[in-house]
């Protein structure tokens, strides 16, 4: 199934070159990230390079990762949060059985991480505290070391929604990205990022308090940003 | 009259702190109900609550708690009642209890049940998982891969919950646990990830019981198993072996499962009109479906939906405390 599935990106970027970045659906060649065509009802492979040129080409994401009211029956009341990793969705579950959907981009690596969290507090444009390791290993980040002021270029965009388990923060956020091409893709850091205009939003309908369900499935969450 | 109802306050509120200090109870109830943490649970537990008080007057504490704290506290004395012990789960706990040490009693009347491994209907009709087998075939589970390893994921159940580790044992013996990751989660995380497969038309596997409003929300098919065979059924759950997993093996369908409610056998002189009443009370599995989706789904209070399910089926209740 697996050899059948490289079969099936080949497939859909030879129809990706052809619709030459066309409506919706926007394929590629790296392994990793699909995007759910809602039209065709298909997955679609998507990348890094496939990514940018969309976005230079529309100034937006593809469609499916645009904010969307979507069918989306659960048990969870409204105002819950559901995050598939995988699929590079963020769900605010409303009422009637359906949800605000949003693309998201996720960190690379990871751990496997899923479970039931709150969102603790949330912040407008926050400040970027850099993790030491990452200080370490990329010289451009040696002079934030001490805190970046929120604002246009600050990797955490316009909001910060902070996520606690019971009373502590277990350094997993939701925030904005200066990035908004890299909706959809596995990127190298980050917690889990939205356009600026989706997370900001996200923030004025979300609760402090709300509770968000991390899926287990998908590309693993990263851990601080 | 400020004054006195200052006065009056102040005195409450010092009573209050020396019950908190002390650890008193506020009320202290004629009976103690366990209440699971899953839904038709939750409403059973209400629902006996209700049901006593009106049709014997007593006072039931409903409290929160795992089954094995539940076991231990009917075997003590500290808990009464608990509404939803299931069987064959929780066999090993009604040997120790019930034939054993004979503190704890099963009302004989179940509510039939099943357990099994249920497909979304993508990942059945699109991706032909339709039996148990079907998971060791690597060519269909790959679409189940939801992290990029290329193995499928499993959702097996809550941690904690004595079926999960019973899946954990029929993944290892059916095979399907060196091709596919089993996942343990709360169970809300592991029905969203049914919601958000179902909504993007992705295959999900996961384990299922039922009743369960999850078959109300969602097209869900069971996969098809061996039968259960007694011989082939050999568990040994965690909290008894910390060799579980080798010492288990059970390569076939769960046993029809039943659900019962069990009450401490002290309660037969306590109140013997109780245990007569707990031993006629009688769920049909449509009903629980109905009150699992009210309550998980809908999001009905328990104890407020307990309340209007008593009001509504008074004869039925008021039959059973009075035969």
């Amino acid at each position: 199934m697996f050899a059948e599935r490289g079969t099936v990106r080949r497939r859909s970027l030879t129809a990706i070159v052809a619709a030459a970045f066309g409506l919706v659906a926007v394929a590629a060649l790296a392994a990793g990230t699909q995007v759910f065509d809602p039209k065709s009802h298909k997955w679609v492979d998507y990348d890094r390079t496939k990514a940018r040129k969309y976005y230079a080409a529309h100034n937006e994401v593809p469609e499916a990762f645009r904010p969307q009211m979507v069918k989306f029956r659960t048990a969870e009341v409204p105002g819950t949060i559901i995050i598939d990793g995988n699929q590079h969705f963020l769900y605010l579950v409303q009422p009637g059985q359906r949800a605000m959907r949003y693309g998201i981009g996720v960190g690379r690596e990871g751990f496997g991480w899923a479970g039931i969290v709150r969102v603790g507090r949330m912040a407008e444009w926050p400040t970027w505290t850099p993790p030491a390791e990452m200080v370490a290993r990329d010289p451009k980040a040696v002079k934030y070391a001490g805190g970046m002021e929120g604002g246009p270029d600050n990797p955490l965009g316009a909001r910060a929604l902070y996520l606690y388990e019971r009373d502590q923060d277990t350094i997993y956020r939701i925030h904005g990205t200066p990035e908004p091409w890299t909706i959809g893709l596995d990127v190298s850091s980050g917690c889990i990022r939205m356009r600026n205009d989706d997370i900001v939003d996200l923030a004025s309908r979300v609760k402090v308090g709300a509770k968000v369900i991390v899926l287990m499935q998908g590309a693993a969450l990263y851990k601080g940003v | 009259m400020h004054n006195r109802f200052r006065q009056c306050l102040r005195k409450v509120s010092l009573a209050a702190l020396t019950m908190l200090a002390l650890n008193i109870p506020v009320h202290a109830a004629d009976l103690v109900i366990a209440m699971p943490n899953w839904p038709s649970g939750q409403a059973t537990a209400n629902i006996l609550k209700v049901s006593l008080k009106e049709n014997f007057g007593l006072d039931a504490d409903v409290r929160e708690m795992g089954t094995l704290i539940a076991f231990a506290g009917l075997n003590s004395g500290e808990v009464d009642i608990h509404p939803e012990i299931w069987l064959p789960n929780l066999d090993n706990l009604v040997k120790k209890y019930v034939d054993g040490a004979g503190t704890v009693a099963i009302s004989p009347i179940g509510v039939p049940a099943w357990q099994g491994i249920c497909a979304t209907r993508e990942a059945a009709d699109k991706f032909g998982i339709h039996d148990v087998s079907d998971l060791s075939d690597t060519k269909k589970t790959a679409a189940l891969d939801t992290d990029g390893d290329g193995r499928g994921e499993l959702w097996i159940g809550a941690e904690g919950w004595s079926s999960t580790a019973i899946e954990r044992v029929r993944a290892n013996s059916y095979g399907y646990a060196k091709t596919m990751t089993l996942l343990e989660t709360p169970e809300d995380a592991g029905m969203a990830a049914v919601d958000a497969a179902v909504a993007t038309d992705h295959p999900m596997v996961f384990a299922c019981y039922a009743p369960h409003y999850v078959f109300e929300l969602h097209d869900i098919v069971r996969l098809t198993e061996p039968p259960f065979d007694p011989a082939k059924w050999k568990i040994v759950l965690p909290s008894e072996d910390p060799l579980w997993v080798s010492k288990s093996s059970a390569p076939v369908s769960w046993d029809t499962a039943h659900f019962h409610i069990a009450y401490a056998t002290s309660l037969r002189k306590k109140y013997p009109k109780v245990v007569a009443f707990l031993e006629r009370f009688e769920l049909k599995p449509e009903e629980i479906t109905k009150m699992s989706y009210a309550l998980q789904v809908e999001r009905q209070d328990p104890y407020e939906y307990a309340k209007q399910w008593v009001a509504a089926q008074g004869a039925r209740v008021h039959g059973w405390a009075n035969p």
